[in-house]
């Protein structure tokens, strides 16, 4: 193979600090994200004469994945399973002291109502200010009083260039890009350039096309996906019979997007994505992306 | 001819004795060890059976709590890693390092140790609505547990990574990391009277 792949083998690697979360719907649609290379050596640079001349020219194309926020709904087997799962564990588990405490107020007030009831004889503790219905009430209150944000909302679900669409399923980007003399969909794209490893070519395409305030975290170092393809017969020269372009996963981390991006960008499901990718390239990329 | 007599001498004597016990006991013409010894019953032994199960390893006490060596990064591969779990609900937490366990024993990926840091609990005082005083509303516990990846593949690890943030449930933060000294020392308590006489003999 070319350069690059002696570079992968060659480089020592940049060790990773990720730290991922999943937090509730209120605060926002991506997951919090803190990444620190600790140690990222430059590649080091192979000499002209080493290289072989291959007629395939090299491209890095980034696969931007957003995760899911929410938990997917569950199927009706699967309610019915949960529902009977808490059902039973209801019916095992042991009375905790909230509902002791009800218990014992309970009993104090019946014993108080009774005819012979006689206030010395009680052994006086100290009287809770509050009783624990009381209690009860006040968290029911307060329960009422909030209100959690719609798990789906319709409008925004339609809206394919929006990251927040279908939060409980996780989206791909996909941007529209010149490709020889035609526009197609495809995920973004760049030509690989001297003294650069695959994954910094990867970044840039990410960067080329979408906005400046927008934060990905790559996954690795290593490729997760290729796809080969020639260039039609008019356009093959001596020095170029196709091109080569690996594909490298990345996560969206929390950036609100400041800037409109520079390309018409879509965010679509792994269902979606038959309407818009052309069909050989759909098969390679379709291997490595995970419906989970 | 001096050296050799001895030598025709004791072939003599050698075929002597030979020729005497074939002649009473045609089954010693063979020593192995399935042959019974025995000194004057002939059925003595006759039970043994222990000589012919294969040899076991021997068994020692098994040294627990070694102090695993830190495997460094390679070209190809990551060095020691922590992925740490922590959330509040313990159940869910438990259930995902469970999961990332059984991921990583189904990728054939190394699993040094599996162990839960101590858990924290947190204190939520709430302002009451009338007055100035703070009251304990709630304590929030967090559990936190460590799965110990001793080498994983470079070309395994977006995978690894994607399937497991994939599956991530909501509430329960994912960690990974990468594993130092000062990660091990964590793990123990600190003994207050060790640092007073400690501190004593340096003042």
């Amino acid at each position: 193979m070319a350069a690059p792949c002696r570079k992968m083998a060659s480089r020592s690697f940049s060790r990773l600090l990720c730290y991922f979360s999943s937090t509730a719907v209120g605060s926002g649609a991506c997951r919090r994200f803190s990444v620190t290379p600790i140690d990222r050596a430059t590649p080091l640079g192979s000499t002209a004469a080493d290289r072989a001349t291959s007629p395939w020219s090299l491209m890095a194309a980034v696969c931007l994945q957003r995760l899911p926020v929410i938990s997917a709904d569950c199927s009706p087997i699967e309610q019915r399973f949960k529902q009977m799962l808490q059902q039973m564990e209801l019916e095992k588990s042991l009375v905790s002291d909230h509902e002791l405490r009800l218990l014992e107020d309970a009993e104090k007030m019946s014993r108080r109502q009774a005819a012979d009831y006689d206030s010395d004889e009680e052994d006086r503790g100290d009287q809770e200010i509050m009783m624990t219905q009381d209690l009860e009430d006040t968290w029911e209150q307060r329960l009422k009083n909030f209100h959690p944000a719609p798990r789906v909302r319709a409008d925004v679900d339609e809206d394919l260039s929006s990251a927040q669409r279908c939060l409980a399923d996780s989206l791909v980007l996909l941007a529209e890009q010149q490709v020889g003399a035609e526009k197609l969909w495809l995920l973004p794209q760049a030509a690989w350039q001297e003294g650069e490893t695959l994954r910094q070519t990867a970044e840039r395409a990410l960067d080329s096309v979408t906005a400046a305030g927008v934060k990905a975290t790559f996954l690795g170092n290593a490729p997760c996906g290729v796809y080969k393809y020639k260039l039609p017969k008019a356009a093959r020269t001596e020095g170029s019979v196709g091109r080569k372009v690996f594909f490298f996963k990345a996560i969206l981390a929390d950036g609100a997007p400041g800037s409109a991006p520079t390309a018409p960008l879509l965010w679509v499901k792994k269902s979606e994505l038959q309407e818009y990718l052309k069909p050989a390239y759909m098969t390679k990329v379709d291997r490595f992306i995970l419906n989970l | 001819l001096q050296v050799t007599f001895p030598q025709q001498a004791s072939i003599l004597n050698l075929s002597l004795c030979r020729a005497t016990p074939s002649i009473q006991h045609p089954m010693w013409s063979t020593a192995s060890i399935n042959e019974r010894q025995y000194r004057d019953m002939p059925t003595h032994g006759i039970g043994r059976w222990r000589h012919l199960l294969p040899k076991q390893a021997s068994k020692k006490k098994k040294v627990r709590n070694q102090v695993k060596d830190l495997v460094s990064a390679t070209d190809t591969a990551y060095g020691t890693l922590n992925v740490k779990v922590s959330g509040y609900d313990m159940t869910v937490v438990e259930h995902y390092s469970q999961y990332i366990h059984n991921l990583c024993n189904r990728l054939n990926i190394k699993v040094a140790e599996s162990y839960a840091l101590p858990t924290k609990s947190t204190e939520v005082l709430l302002m009451q609505e009338q007055g100035n005083k703070t009251f304990v509303d709630a304590v929030l516990k967090t559990h936190q547990r460590v799965v110990q990846l001793s080498s994983l593949n470079a070309s395994l690890c977006p995978v690894f990574m994607d399937v497991i943030l994939k599956n991530q449930p909501e509430g329960v933060q994912l960690s990974v990391q990468e594993h130092t000294e000062a990660d091990y020392l964590l793990r123990f308590k600190a003994r207050p009277e060790l640092d007073g006489l400690i501190a004593q003999i340096y003042q």
